[in-house]
C-alpha cells in the first residue's frame, strides 16, 4: 500500500513536472507507453533516494535493522 | 501446401504462420525471427513453462515436412491440435479472468528467467477443458533490461477492460468484444466509469491516466515525448503482479454465490423426470460414443456431466445464461471435468470475421463435435426467437452425425411461459412435425417420453 502511494504521488508530481519535449512518435499504444515512462521515472527516483538513505544511515552509524516496510521496498525496485 | 493451409488466424505475424494440415498443426519461424526464437529455446526456463502446462507443447521437426509452403522457415515447430478453438467474445467472465490470471502468470515466470512477451492479446489463449493454455510461441523473446511491458495497453483492453465492465458496471463483455474484437478501448471505458471509480489508484493508472496521457499525446498532435527511460524489472514484475492481485478480486458485480446456487436447483421437473432424461442420454451417449459432444444449451452443466461420464471424451458446452456458464466453468473447475462451457446465442452464433472475414472463424467453420445433445433448446429457438421448427432442426442436425433432440410440447409449462404474452402463431409445433422433419435427414434410434407434460427425447444418426 505505501509503495502504491509513493508511486501515486510521485505520478501526480512528475506529470505536473514533465513537459520537455523529446523525440516524437504516436501509435495507439503512446498512453501506455507514458505511463509506463513515469513508472519508471517514479522508481529510478525511489532507487536514488533509498540510496541516499542507506549513505545517510551509514554516516549515522551501523543503525538498526531495516524495518519490514523498507524490506518491502526493496521488492519494487 | 499452398497458402491455403495457413491458418487466418495467424496471417499477421511476419515472425512465422501456422500451417494445418490435415489433423496436423505446424508452426514456420521464418528467418527475422529466428535468433530470438533460439535464444528463448535455449534458455532453461522455456522448458519450465512448457513443462508446466502453461504453454502449448512444441517439437521442432524437419522443414521439409511443410515442403515449398515453408520453403524460407528457419524452424517448424510442430504442436498438439488443440481440440476446440474459441474465442473472448465466447468466454463468460471466470474464462476471460482465469485466461487473463494465466497470461500474467506466465508472463512474471518468463521475466525471471529473462524472457518476454510483445505482445497480451487475448486470441493466444486457448482452453483445453477449463485450463487455459497459451499458444504463440512466437510471442516470446529474450529479455533486454529496462524495457517497457510493450503490451500493456493491449493487456489493458483485451482482458482487464472487458472484466471491469462487469465487475463495476454489471455489463456483459461478449457483444461489445464480438464487435470491436480486439477488446474494450480504454478510452470508451474512461468515460463509462463513474467517478467514485476513479478514487481507486488501479482505476486512475490503468485506465483514467492512461487514457488521459494517451488524450494528451493526440492533443499534441504526434508530437508526445516517450522518454527513453529503463522500467526496472522490479517495476515491471510489480505492475504484472498487481495487475494480478486485482484480477483475482474481480467479481461479477451482478451475481452473488448464493444466487447461482439458487439458480442451479431451479428446476421446472420432478427428480424422477431428471433421473429418466440422465439414464436416456447416458444410454444414447454410450451407443455413440464420440470423442467431442456439443452441449447445445448447457445450462450449468448437468447433462455434459452425464455425457463425460457415460464415456464422451470432452464436452463443449453452450449456453446463453451468464450465471449458469459461471455456475458450469466452477463446476468444471472442481470436478476436473474436460468440459468448457462457453456463450452462445444460438439465434446469432460467432460469425467469420476480422480481417477478410476470415481472420476468426465462424461457429460453423469450426464444427468438430461427433455428437451433440440439445435437452430444452428447441423451443427457446422455434417459439422464443420464432425460428421455423424444420430449421432449428436441421441446425442441430448439421451440427454433428449423431445426438439427442429434446422436443418440449405446447402444453409444457416452460412452453406457455414463453407464449404468455404473445399471440400463438406456431400451429405447426407439434411433436409429428419435429418427428418427421427429424427423419427427414436422419434415424430415430431411439425416443422416449420423459415427463407428464409429454416431453419427448430422440436419439437419432444423421444420414449422409
Amino acid at each position: 500500500m505505501r509503495f502504491t502511494w509513493t508511486v501515486f504521488a510521485g505520478l501526480g508530481i512528475t506529470l505536473l513536472l514533465t513537459t520537455s519535449p523529446a523525440h516524437a512518435y504516436l501509435d495507439p499504444g503512446t498512453g501506455s507507453m507514458l505511463l509506463q515512462g513515469l513508472i519508471a521515472a517514479v522508481a529510478g527516483v525511489m532507487v536514488t533516494a533509498r540510496m541516499y538513505w542507506h549513505k545517510i544511515k551509514g554516516f549515522f552509524g551501523r543503525g538498526a535493522e531495516p524495518k519490514a516496510h523498507e524490506k518491502d521496498d526493496r521488492d519494487h525496485g | 501446401m499452398a497458402e491455403g493451409n495457413i491458418d487466418r488466424g495467424s496471417f499477421r505475424d511476419p515472425a512465422g504462420q501456422v500451417h494445418l494440415i490435415g489433423d496436423r498443426v505446424f508452426r514456420t519461424v521464418m528467418p527475422m525471427a529466428a535468433a530470438d526464437y533460439e535464444a528463448v529455446r535455449n534458455r532453461p526456463t522455456w522448458r519450465k513453462l512448457i513443462d508446466s502446462g502453461r504453454v502449448l507443447p512444441e517439437q521442432e521437426v524437419e522443414p521439409t515436412v511443410l515442403g515449398e509452403a515453408a520453403s524460407e522457415a528457419v524452424h517448424v515447430l510442430e504442436h498438439p491440435r488443440l481440440p476446440h478453438v474459441s474465442y473472448p467474445y465466447e468466454w463468460s467472465f471466470p474464462l476471460l479472468k482465469a485466461a487473463a490470471l494465466a497470461h500474467l502468470e506466465l508472463h512474471m515466470e518468463a521475466l525471471e528467467g529473462d524472457i518476454n512477451l510483445i505482445d497480451a492479446t487475448a486470441y493466444n489463449i486457448q482452453f483445453q477443458g477449463p485450463k487455459p493454455v497459451f499458444i504463440d510461441h512466437l510471442s516470446f523473446r529474450p529479455y533486454h533490461d529496462g524495457e517497457f511491458w510493450t503490451g500493456h495497453k493491449q493487456f489493458c483492453e483485451q482482458f482487464l477492460n472487458p472484466l471491469l465492465l462487469r465487475a463495476f458496471l454489471g455489463i456483459t463483455h461478449n457483444a461489445w468484444y464480438r464487435g470491436a474484437l480486439e477488446g474494450i478501448p480504454v478510452e470508451e471505458l474512461n468515460r463509462l466509469l463513474p467517478w467514485r471509480r476513479k478514487l481507486s489508484w488501479k482505476v486512475l493508472s490503468h485506465v483514467t491516466l492512461q487514457a488521459r496521457l494517451q488524450q494528451a499525446a493526440v492533443e499534441k498532435g504526434g508530437k508526445a515525448e516517450v522518454k527513453q527511460r529503463k522500467l526496472p524489472k522490479p517495476a515491471f514484475i510489480h505492475m504484472l503482479r498487481s495487475l494480478h492481485g486485482w484480477i483475482s478480486s474481480l467479481e461479477p458485480a451482478d451475481t452473488g454465490k448464493t444466487v447461482w446456487g439458487d439458480y442451479a436447483r431451479n428446476h421446472s421437473y420432478t427428480d424422477d423426470e431428471v433421473a429418466a432424461k440422465k439414464a436416456f442420454v447416458a444410454e444414447a451417449v454410450r451407443g455413440f460414443q464420440p470423442e467431442t459432444l456439443w452441449d447445445i444449451g448447457c445450462n450449468t452443466g448437468d447433462y455434459s456431466k452425464v455425457a463425460l461420464e457415460a464415456g464422451a471424451r470432452r464436452v463443449i458446452g453452450f449456453d446463453f445464461d451468464q450465471r449458469a456458464l459461471e455456475l458450469a466453468y466452477a463446476r468444471a473447475v472442481d470436478e476436473k471435468l474436460d468440459f468448457l462451457p462457453l456463450f452462445l446465442d444460438a439465434a446469432n452464433p460467432s460469425p467469420d470475421q476480422g480481417w477478410a472475414q476470415a481472420e476468426r472463424k465462424g461457429l460453423a467453420a469450426r464444427r468438430n463435435a461427433d455428437a451433440i445433445i440439445a435437452l430444452a433448446v428447441i423451443h427457446h429457438l422455434a417459439i422464443g426467437r420464432n425460428v421455423p421448427l424444420s430449421e432449428v432442426v436441421d441446425w442441430l442436425v448439421d451440427m454433428a452425425p449423431t445426438g439427442v433432440i429434446e422436443f418440449v410440447p405446447k402444453q409444457d409449462p416452460m412452453v406457455q411461459a414463453l407464449l404468455r404474452l404473445r399471440e400463438d402463431i406456431f400451429p405447426d409445433y407439434t411433436e409429428a412435425a419435429f418427428l418427421a422433419h427429424l427423419r427427414e435427414r436422419a434415424e430415430v434410434v431411439d425416443s422416449r417420453t420423459v415427463s407428464a407434460s409429454g416431453r419427448l427425447l430422440v436419439a437419432y444418426r444423421r444420414q449422409d
